[in-house]
């Protein structure tokens, strides 16, 4: 019965500086995301419109990147080291990664920044006012993309060193089910390597060569779509970590148990299978790419809602089951027996249900033809606020206060606080997604600093646009203060040296476990292969139709390196031709 | 009480998505309310909420029957 720290104190160490950093980088992004609601609705405005392609940039950036990679990489160390109770095999790899990220973060963070104050000094322009999707042709400055590429390294780094850990327990181990926790790292991480190859391959192979002025110019629908490779299963690189969350500490604190871990084990599997192959989705109405390829993606997309669902039920009926270990009784009373008083279960679940309403919103984006609707529009932020924005950052600061106690022996400050913190972010979600769902559906853009135009309105259908303005200030306002709060009990509880926690790191046996599980979840050969070849089925055609239709490099520009681009060029080409004569 | 202090204050949290998608919803049945309106019915929930969560619980005697 001890805590993380007790067991693991330099591991502790690590998952602290990643979670700080994280924090460091929320603190930011949320600054930022307040500055460009105020602005966008014109309650405030402190700044010329051109630069809130910097504020949207460092926001975006900064949390979907940052805040949620460095929080997952704590989250991660502290799942592998507790389910397979040792420590890393090498702290010096540990090290090595959190320093590549920290160095590739400060790098695209200093260029990003740099928006605000013009030209360096030796260094010159910096700016990387590209948003989070650095669409070419924008362009940054190269170290902007050196920054993205050192980052992601990192985490490639980060997960050589939870498989290496793994792979030595395995050794020690070699009858045993790899335990859930790990399980789940492993199979994300999987998924990780493989949808950052095609960010890698963008970054450094065409925009970067681009940026540094070794080749002319770049073929935008590629790069485009390389980054969507990637784009979408970001998305769950963010979303398993919560799932995870989920999974492992709800039904704890609950005061249950994990309703099936075979279940548990499908979901990843099944996360590892299909975040990858969906990124067209996110190109609907990009010209370029057939719409047959298009309604492949979104059949791919909608085989996603299953693991989805498969976790609100296995998550829920643990709850359920701690409920009533605790005396709840009733078809729905057992809700009030539920831990309501503990800020990570109640930050937790009300992400968990927010996530529903996502759910829902993110069914409009993957079809096809309602997507034409939405697409470009406010919906599209108002759908990922509460996504990102509430299932997987509320998940985590909620998890923070589980973690943090569990990672310095200190007390959580102040739990009543802490509870208002994430219901009041639950609120100003309500009140902003809301109102950006409603403006996306009457058509208001997203991505601009001016949405209103001289001589045309917005027929907002119900109420006016000012109320939907003024609906997502005070939303953003909200959560503004809520995020205010959260760092005031981080704070408070780093520094609550005085007190003794004592809560045991300990995760309860699911009520079904590992060994109802048959044994081919645990091949991840398996599923691996099948995740490249399913990759392969979805990106191998419309890729090949992309270069042959507009080259590598764009249309009339010749590559900086002839020689092994013209092979390269010239055999996807071939193959191009091939492909698109059999499909005509 | 018939919830805790905390679990009465999601269930009020849960009260403003609610009235807030209320609007939307009652203007496809041509029932368009203000935004004060919908304040104002946000708050006959809520207050309705407490009253129901601040009386005792079925099984246990009320403090003026005692």
């Amino acid at each position: 019965m001890s805590t993380y720290v007790d067991n693991f104190p330099e591991e502790a160490a690590i998952v602290r500086k990643a979670f700080y950093t994280s924090f460091v980088f929320l603190a930011l992004g949320g600054v930022f995301g307040l500055i460009q609601t105020l602005h966008r609705t014109d309650f405030l405005r402190f700044m010329d419109s051109a630069d809130y392609y910097t504020v949207l940039t460092a926001h975006g950036v900064f949390l979907v990147i940052a805040f949620t990679i460095f929080f997952l990489v704590g989250v991660f160390t502290w799942a592998v080291t507790t389910s397979l109770d040792r420590g890393l095999e090498d702290l010096r790899l540990t090290k090595l990664w959190f320093g590549l990220m920290s160095a590739g973060g400060l790098a695209a963070a200093i260029t990003i920044l740099s928006g605000f104050v013009g030209d360096a000094p030796i260094l010159g322009a910096l700016d990387a006012d590209v948003l989070f999707t650095f669409y070419t042709p924008l362009e940054a400055h190269p170290l902007f993309y050196i920054g993205l590429v050192v980052f992601v390294i990192g985490t490639w780094v980060a997960g050589a060193d939870w498989i290496r850990t793994w792979w030595s327990w395995r050794k020690d181990n070699p009858n045993e089910r790899i335990p859930l926790p790990t399980f789940m790292v492993i199979t994300t991480m999987i998924m990780w390597y493989i949808a950052t190859l095609g960010v890698a391959i963008a970054i450094i192979v065409f925009i970067l060569p681009w940026s540094l002025g070794l080749v002319e110019s770049v073929n935008p629908l590629l790069t485009r779509t390389l980054f969507w490779y990637f784009g979408h299963p970001v998305v769950y690189f963010w979303l398993m970590p919560a799932y995870m969350m989920w999974y492992l500490l709800l039904p704890k604190l609950a005061g249950g148990r994990l309703f099936s871990d075979p279940l548990a084990r499908v979901v990843f599997v099944l996360f590892l299978l299909l975040s990858t192959p969906v990124g067209i989705h996110h190109q609907y109405l990009d010209p370029g790419i057939s719409e047959g390829f298009k309604f492949i993606a979104m059949t791919n997309t909608m085989f996603l809602l299953l693991p989805s669902f498969l976790t609100a039920f296995t998550v829920v009926a643990s709850m359920e089951h701690g409920a009533r270990q605790n005396g709840g009784t009733g078809y729905l009373s057992w809700l009030g027996a539920l831990p309501w008083r503990d800020p990570a279960f109640t930050g937790m679940a009300l992400a968990g249900l927010m996530f529903a309403a996502g759910g829902f919103s993110g069914m409009v984006n993957a079809g096809m033809n309602i997507n034409y609707l939405v697409h470009n529009s406010l919906w599209v932020p108002g759908h990922f606020h509460l996504t990102v924005g509430t299932a997987v950052a509320l998940t985590f600061m909620a998890g923070a206060y589980w973690f943090l106690p569990q990672l310095t022996g200190n007390k959580l400050w102040s739990r009543p606080l802490a509870v208002g913190q994430t219901v009041i972010w639950f609120i100003g979600m309500s009140f902003m997604s809301n109102a950006m769902h409603r403006a996306g559906l009457i058509g208001m853009p997203r991505r601009t600093a001016e949405p209103q135009y001289e001589n045309f309105g917005f027929d907002a259908g119900v109420g006016s646009v000012a109320e939907l303005d003024a609906q997502i200030a005070l939303g953003g306002a909200l959560l503004t203060v809520s995020l205010l709060l959260f760092f005031v009990v981080i704070a408070m509880t780093a520094f609550n040296g005085d007190s003794d926690y004592t809560e045991s790191n300990s995760i309860p046996t699911p009520l079904s476990g590992p060994e109802d599980a048959p044994q081919v979840l645990d091949n991840l050969k398996l599923w691996t292969i099948l995740a490249i070849v399913l990759v392969i089925i979805a990106y191998s055609l419309p890729l090949a139709s992309i270069i042959d239709g507009r080259g590598l490099f764009g249309p009339g520009i010749e590559p900086f390196d002839p020689i092994p681009f013209s092979v390269v060029s010239t055999t996807l080409e071939l193959t191009a031709e091939h492909v698109t004569g059999v499909i005509r | 009480m018939r919830v805790s202090k905390a679990g009465l204050m999601v269930l009020l949290a849960f009260v403003v998505p609610l009235t807030v998608e209320l609007r939307t919803v009652l203007a496809w049945f041509n029932v368009e309310l203000t935004v004060l309106e919908s304040v104002l019915v946000g708050l006959a929930v809520i207050a309705a909420i407490v009253v129901w969560a601040t009386r005792p619980p079925k099984d246990e005697p009320s403090a003026a029957s005692q």
